[in-house]
């Protein structure tokens, strides 16, 4: 449509001279009067604009799609409302009873988080028994996007049911030590149930709680209220609400200078 | 001068499209990757991270096709400029982070270094193509040359040949 509009213009103009020999512009179309092409000029502009008014509706639509297509990722809201693991609250899952609270986010997804689970376990099993902090585990769906199946929300959720049974720590170091790889489908429902073993969990409402993924919206809301706190990666330590490296020593060095 | 109408808007397109893409599987991410700039509330947060990457495919969409291109090209000189401001405010602020612009976001891991440099160089050259198209939104192939008549074009095409063969000389 571009090359048919064009070449006559360019062809009436190479006839000129030879018409009208220099004489102005306007002269050469004498058919087509000042007005008119006033006019024409007018339908562009106002066609310009209604095209523009209907592209603004499209990326207001959009954005409501995007708005829509959120709400509808995340996990019922009516599930919401279901009480926290056994020993958790809203923000994560408490151990111990020590005066320094420290606090662990953690994605069963992130090959650091159990790197830090290798250096670190001990550390804080230690602070656990000696009375000196009490663990707050916060176990994150930041990965999700890392696995085919959303692995990073649903063994967190799995946690929480090994949490209901009163061993979060024991399943939490079963899943490091089957931690999948990137890009992965994760362990199957039934491998997680499985893991129950591995941990000592012998509740038989552990299976029914990680198939029917009964702490899903939990994990949502725990996600979201790291997320508020400030939380951008995982591990993220803080001992008292500060900050700390992930690492046993500055752990110990910052609970022992805050008791 | 037609064809870099074309191209601009492809590239745009490209990028928008391949941006918005990576992101609508994860939205959650997405308004974790907006949170982790530290420079919007929560809630507000969250609408622009929920928001953006489909704007972001409808802009890549009307710049695919051509459709109200100078609106699109306003749009997305727009978002330019915010990512550009945002990528700057981080660095200045020394935090490290993923800019997010292609899914992914927050905090980066210890043994991975910013390159706010690169992205917002990135950035820059993105909004100097809006910005060629903001002004010269009619190119080859475009869907608003089908029903409105390039003003340029209705009448003097004395200047739109002055344009050609400066770009022409440019080039």
């Amino acid at each position: 449509m571009v090359t048919t509009r064009k070449k006559p213009i360019k062809s009436q103009r190479s006839a000129r001279p030879a018409e009208s020999g220099g004489k102005a512009a306007g002269a050469k179309r004498p058919a087509r009067s000042v007005m008119a092409r006033q006019l024409a000029r007018e339908r562009a502009r106002r066609r310009a604009w209604i095209a523009a008014g209907i592209a603004a509706v499209l990326l207001v639509v959009a954005g409501f799609a995007g708005w829509y297509a959120y709400q509808s990722q995340r996990p019922d809201k009516a599930a919401a409302s279901a009480p926290p693991p056994a020993g958790a609250d809203a923000a994560g899952v408490r151990v111990g009873t020590g005066p320094v609270t420290v606090d662990v986010y953690l994605d069963f997804m992130c090959p650091h988080c159990r790197d830090f689970e290798d250096k670190a376990a001990d550390t804080l099993a230690k602070l656990v028994s000696d009375g000196a902090a009490t663990l707050v585990y916060h176990p994150l769906a930041f990965l999700d996007s890392a696995s085919s199946t959303k692995y990073s929300s649903r063994s967190a959720a799995a946690s929480g049911c090994a949490a209901d049974a009163g061993t979060f720590v024991e399943y939490a170091a079963a899943l490091y030590a089957q931690q999948p790889a990137e890009g992965s489908a994760g362990l199957s429902e039934t491998q997680l149930v499985n893991l129950a073993s591995v941990a000592g969990i012998t509740d038989p409402a552990f299976e029914q709680c990680v198939r029917t993924d009964k702490h899903l919206a939990w994990v949502d809301g725990v996600t979201e209220q790291a997320v508020k706190k400030g939380v951008r990666g995982t591990p993220t330590i803080m001992v008292n609400g500060q900050a700390v490296d992930a690492d046993p020593q500055a752990i110990t060095d910052a609970v022992a200078k805050a008791s | 001068m037609r064809w870099t109408g074309l191209a601009a808007r492809l590239v745009l397109a490209g990028v928008f499209l391949a941006a918005g893409g990576a992101k609508v599987g994860d939205l959650a991410a997405s308004v974790r990757a907006v949170h982790a700039y530290d420079l919007l509330p929560y809630t507000a947060s969250k609408v622009v991270g929920a928001t953006l990457p489909f704007v972001e495919i409808a802009v890549g969409l009307l710049l695919l096709v051509g459709f109200a291109t100078r609106l699109a090209a306003a749009v997305s000189a727009a978002l330019m400029l915010v990512f550009v401001g945002g990528i700057a405010s981080v660095w200045a602020r020394g935090l490290r982070i993923d800019c997010g612009c292609f899914g992914g976001g927050g905090e980066l891991a210890a043994d991975r270094s910013p390159s706010y440099g690169w992205e917002i160089a990135r950035d820059v050259a993105l909004l100097a193509m809006a910005g060629y198209l903001l002004f010269r939104p009619a190119g080859r192939f475009a869907l608003d040359n089908a029903f409105i008549p390039e003003e340029d074009d209705d009448g003097d095409d004395e200047e739109e040949a002055d344009q050609e063969s400066a770009v022409g000389s440019a080039g």
